[in-house]
């Protein structure tokens, strides 16, 4: 356990630090900096000066670790844009975007795996064929429509819920479940297969040969194996919702990462894109990180 | 970020209470697509801050709506000393948001300060004709121009608005664009990146103003970059006040029980703007008045006028709002719609099979991909490039647009040199640096005699059209969208004043 | 080193009918005769809906320059926004209406339907080179550089898809090749780890060791032994990500930066309808409804095409 929790956390760091070496290169790729952060009005002196001041005209090699040692304090420079620290900016709208992450992939978890218990205990009826629509479906729809449906029947028509922004938990209710719609596949089908294989495993056998009741069987046993595998794509998960909440924030007005991240790319101000995309892939390393190492611990197996 | 701000943050994010519109909270919320990057009027050149700088600010001369005539605000009166020399008594007992007293200091320092090239500012053509401004006595200032400029009081009452000189000079520009301070209607109670700004009644508002005493308690902007979404929260009570709604969802809104829909010309005009030194693109065709001329001709103005942009919007044949003083269009080149006229010159210039060609724009996708059709129609093949607005200036700027689709609301200064003078006087958004152009405008500007100034635009107006260095488009008209509860007027300067605005 | 993560991520792909993500892969049909397949593939529900659907996706946008009644882009404002025939206002001359520039709907979704299915075609042929070359170098060699195609694919997967593709496309100016490529780099990943798994399940089997005794080069026997024995797994795995490309290409355009107008992709037509949702909602239902189609159309034959190779697979 212990050279394969070495190992693991080697390979996270080394995947952190060339997510960083990309990151710190998109930022060079998007143009001039010196130009970009004297702003339009700056004459060549200037932006001279100003190359001088922010050390651009280094090594690259030094600059990159200039920019590495203040990455690693937060200091990700300041916006082109807003001529705010970047920093600030993310702490205001990281939350957001967590917060959604967390209720989405809730909304996920507690519809797909019950789906999936139930196709696999009703396996090859109506009821597996249904979860199995469901889970095609989800995975055919352009999120955004989605969305924008969402908002027409449950705002406009019926008025349950508000449009956008994120003032109440109730703002939050249908960007989640747009978002989480679209992991619910994944986990549905990992649920549903891995209760098929625990159902017919030994230990279950066992267990029934007993004559336990069915539904103790099916959760104290069952449930309980086959969700193992789960908790690591829930991670996963929960990464890729992060990243691809952009466009359910843009649908739904919520000031997110997400939506930061696409306003300034669309300003061209990307010091801010930089560090959303290096704090969403810290996140998800750390994340796969604790599910890998977590599962490992539950599971011997893998620690080959 | 430590775990312990995150949290805090969180946890504020979900305890802020409901954002609740509408009559019954004495709240009017509006709801526009972009937030501009700083709340300081002379460091954004967005609409959104407009309409934040007029509810929030004071300026020195107040512009009657109706007559037109410029009447006393902050200054009180006004005399000429000479052409370049504008004396102005600054009324007393004016106050700030922060309780601070507005006095010549504070009109000296703003003016002195956005000058600076430190100020950065943004909005420079709306200052750089000042040179200087000095306190002359306890209740006085001077203007020195560096050049005569007929149209000084325009730009006094319009995008010159006073800072709070002690204030600013304690928080700097950071601090101010966080917490910022007027003398206005309304005052600023918080600034939210992303999310918006809130605002609040200035109960000690002076006395007397032009601008009368506001009726709705507080305001509130919300940025809701999405089109739909904003007709959304529209619909369900969320938002009280959306604008730019486009013609189609108007003409479906109009039949919706509680929402009233206005529509009004605006001061705005669009116009496709060409890179005619060839800066974007090698050898580019733009180089050659034929394929400008070219271009003109092949789009149908007059048919985007009537069924895309419909409302009150007009057909502009010169590069200026038709009512801005200054703006003739009188013997201007017309281009008439004629893609045979068009193809005909293109194949003279040696483009018979067309060329392909990039478009920038900013804003109303839907007419720059008209636009787009109607090239296509005569075989230039031209590619969308569709930015936000601060980063298509940026890029226009620099030289790398060919063609750009513009629009332009002078900052809803009622003067030509609001207009033209921004892009065809070797500023940074001329493309052309037509040396007679320039000569032109430049005497217009500066000439006190305003049958002069309009010899003087005329030529420069006419220049630009013959060579076509740009094309006008149309005026725009805005369809504005509210609460029924709301008694809203619009006026052609495209700025919403709310603190004109009642329930009803 | 298998990461429970990369079971995870593999996961996503699988079919509901199997135990292991491995076996799910694994191609042990593939030396059976084809026509056994076929036979499965023409009795197979998923398979036979699915392919046909596409099938005609795929008639209809080769066909397009000869069925469609107008120009798809020839615009025309005074005719804007024709409802489709079945509405009250409908015309024969534009069966499936008009759109917000008078263009003729029907021409542009046959048009669109080319450009949708290029996209997809395209990126899922150029991650699927990127991610098998990875896939197979790990799963053959092992070892080292096992290790690090792990790593790639690892950095990979911790990047952000939708942001980096963005980022990306406004970089370069959005248009139908940066979309393609872009993508196309992005979305490698799956092929990757299934062909990584399915080569190690057979890079020990006899006739491997028969090969390389026989002195075969390792080029030789990779595309000579390998990829034809974990092309079906291969190809299961392209018609997804063929979806999944269609799909971020319309999230693209809906952010504006991917294919740019006048071209007619169904993403950006969803996209430009957005617009008229609340009043026409024809206007996007169309376009949205025949990208469901597809999507569905090729997501029911990849997973068929998993049970039809793959047979040992369904308990």
């Amino acid at each position: 356990m212990l050279a394969f929790t070495i190992r693991r956390i080697l390979v996270a760091f080394a995947v952190a630090f060339t997510v960083a070496v990309a990151s710190f290169l998109l930022l060079h790729l998007s143009g001039d900096l010196a130009t970009s952060i004297a702003g339009p009005d700056a004459s060549g002196p200037q932006i001279e000066q100003i190359r001088r001041d922010y050390g651009l005209d280094q090594p690259l090699l030094t600059q990159f670790l200039a920019w590495g040692w203040k990455a690693l304090h937060l200091d990700f420079g300041n916006s082109f844009y807003f001529r705010e620290r970047v920093i600030d900016l993310l702490a205001a709208r990281l939350p957001i975007t967590l917060y959604l992450g967390v209720i989405a992939l809730a909304v996920a978890l507690l519809v797909a795996i019950p789906l999936g218990v139930l196709a696999a205990v009703r396996r090859d009826t109506w009821i597996d064929r249904l979860a199995l629509s469901v889970s095609v479906l989800g995975q055919a729809m352009p999120s955004f429509w989605f969305g924008l449906t969402l908002i027409l029947i449950f705002s406009v028509n019926l008025r349950w819920l508000p449009v956008s922004g994120n003032a109440t938990w109730k703002h939050f209710v249908l960007p989640a479940v747009a978002l989480g719609y679209y992991a619910m596949p994944a986990v549905m089908r990992l649920t549903r297969n891995g209760m098929l294989e625990v159902l017919s495993s030994d230990f279950v056998r066992t267990a029934r040969a007993k004559g336990l009741p069915p539904r103790k069987i099916l959760i104290r046993h069952a449930l309980r194996n086959a969700v193992i595998p789960v908790i690591a794509l829930a991670a996963v998960q929960f990464g890729f919702m992060l990243g691809g909440s952009i466009v359910i924030e843009a649908v739904f007005s919520l000031q997110g990462l997400g939506q930061l991240a696409w306003e300034s790319i669309a300003r061209n101000d990307f010091p801010v894109v930089q560090a959303i995309v290096l704090v969403l892939a810290m996140i998800y390393i750390a994340l796969t990180l604790a599910a890998d190492l977590l599962n490992a611990f539950l599971d011997p197996r893998l620690r080959q | 970020m430590p775990p312990r701000t995150l949290a805090a943050a969180l946890l504020a994010s979900l305890l802020a209470g409901p954002a609740l519109a509408g009559k019954a909270n004495d709240t009017l919320v509006y709801a526009s697509d972009s937030e501009p990057e700083n709340v300081s009027p002379y460091h954004n050149s967005a609409r959104e801050g407009v309409i934040l700088a007029r509810n929030c600010w004071d300026t020195l001369v107040y512009r009657n709506t109706k007559t037109g005539a410029y009447e006393p605000m902050l200054a009180t009166s006004w005399k000429w000393v000479d052409d370049t020399t504008l004396d102005l008594v600054i009324r007393e007992g004016v106050t700030f948001h922060n309780g601070d007293a507005l006095g010549p200091e504070d009109v000296a320092f703003t003016f002195n300060y956005v000058l600076t090239p430190e100020a950065r500012t943004v909005t420079r053509q709306n200052v750089d004709w000042m040179k200087s401004t000095e306190v002359t006595g306890p209740h006085s200032v001077r203007i020195h121009l560096k050049q005569p400029f007929p149209a000084a009081l325009e730009y006094l009452a319009g995008p010159t608005p006073i800072f709070p000189a002690a204030y600013f000079k304690k928080v700097g520009l950071d601090g101010f664009a966080k917490a910022p301070v007027g003398s206005g209607p309304y005052k600023i109670v918080s600034v939210d990146s992303g999310r918006g700004v809130k605002m609040e009644r200035f109960a000690q508002y002076w006395a007397g103003s032009p601008l009368g005493t506001p009726k709705i308690g507080k305001l509130e902007f919300r940025v809701i970059p999405d089109g739909e979404s904003r007709v959304a929260e529209l619909m369900t009570g969320g938002v009280d006040w959306i604008w730019r709604v486009p013609s189609d969802q108007a003409d479906q809104l109009r039949a919706a029980p509680n929402i009233t829909i206005l529509n009004s010309e605006t001061m705005r005009v669009g116009f496709l703007q060409f890179d005619t030194l060839g800066r974007a693109k090698e050898n580019s065709p733009l180089k050659d008045v034929r394929v400008r001329q070219a271009i003109s001709y092949a789009i149908d103005r007059k048919a985007m006028v009537d069924n895309l942009v419909r409302g009150s919007s007009r057909v502009m044949n010169a590069l200026c709002f038709i009512d801005q003083f200054g703006c003739v269009d009188q013997g201007v080149m017309r281009y008439p719609y004629d893609p045979a006229k068009a193809k005909a010159l293109l194949k003279e210039a040696g483009y018979p099979n067309g060329f392909e060609i990039d478009l920038g724009a900013y804003r109303e996708r839907d007419y720059a991909e008209a636009v787009i059709g109607y090239l296509g129609a005569v075989g230039i093949k031209a590619r969308l490039n569709y930015l936000r607005y601060a980063a298509f200036r940026d890029t226009l700027r620099s030289g790398k647009v060919s063609i750009g689709y513009q629009t332009w609301g002078s900052f809803s200064v009622n003067d030509v040199s609001a207009f033209a003078g921004v892009y065809f006087r070797g500023g940074e958004e001329d493309l052309t640096k037509d040396p007679v152009v320039i000569a032109d405008l430049q005497a217009g500007d500066s000439s006190t005699d305003p049958e002069k100034r309009k010899e003087a635009y005329a030529k420069a107006l006419g220049r630009i059209a013959s060579q076509a260095y740009a094309l006008p488009m149309f005026s725009y008209s805005t369809n504005y969208a509210f609460t029924s509860d709301l008694t809203f007027t619009a006026q052609p300067d495209e700025v919403p004043r709310f603190y004109a605005a009642s329930w009803k | 080193m298998t990461l429970p993560t990369d079971r995870a991520a593999l996961a996503a792909t699988l079919p509901p009918d199997t135990d292991s993500p491995v076996a799910a892969v694994i191609p042990t049909a593939a030396r059976s005769p084809g026509a056994i397949v076929l036979g499965r593939f023409m009795r197979h529900g998923g398979c036979l809906i699915g392919g046909g659907l596409l099938g005609l996706i795929m008639l209809a946008a080769l066909a397009a320059p000869l069925v469609a009644p107008h120009d798809p882009y020839a615009q025309d404002v005074s005719r804007r926004l024709i409802p489709p025939i079945w509405q009250a206002k409908g015309t024969w001359d534009h069966i499936l209406g008009t759109d917000k520039l008078g263009r003729d709907y029907l021409s542009r979704l046959l048009y669109g339907a080319q450009i949708s299915l290029l996209i997809g075609v395209s990126a899922a042929l150029i991650s699927g080179a990127i991610g098998t070359f990875l896939g197979v170098c790990a799963g053959y060699f092992g070892g080292r550089v096992d290790a690090a195609v792990s790593y790639i694919v690892t950095t990979r997967l911790a990047l952000p898809v939708v942001l980096v593709a963005l980022a990306m496309a406004s970089l370069v100016g959005g248009s139908l090749k940066v979309v393609v490529l872009v993508l196309g780099f992005l979305l490698w990943d799956r092929f990757a780890v299934v062909a990584r798994a399915a080569t190690q399940q057979i890079r020990n089997q006899d006739f491997i060791s028969a090969a390389r005794a026989s002195g075969l080069t390792n080029l030789r026997i990779v595309l000579q032994e390998i990829l034809p024995n974990i092309a079906n797994a291969l190809i299961v795995v392209a018609t997804l990500e063929m979806a999944h490309a269609i799909l971020l290409e319309a999230a693209l355009s809906f952010l504006g930066l991917g294919v740019q107008p006048p071209l007619p992709s169904w993403g950006l037509m969803i996209a430009e309808g957005k617009q008229y949702m609340f009043f026409q909602p024809w206007v996007i239902t169309i376009p949205g409804v025949a990208l469901l189609v597809l999507v569905l159309a090729i997501n029911l034959l990849g997973d068929g095409l998993r049970d039809v190779t793959a047979p040992e697979g369904r308990n």
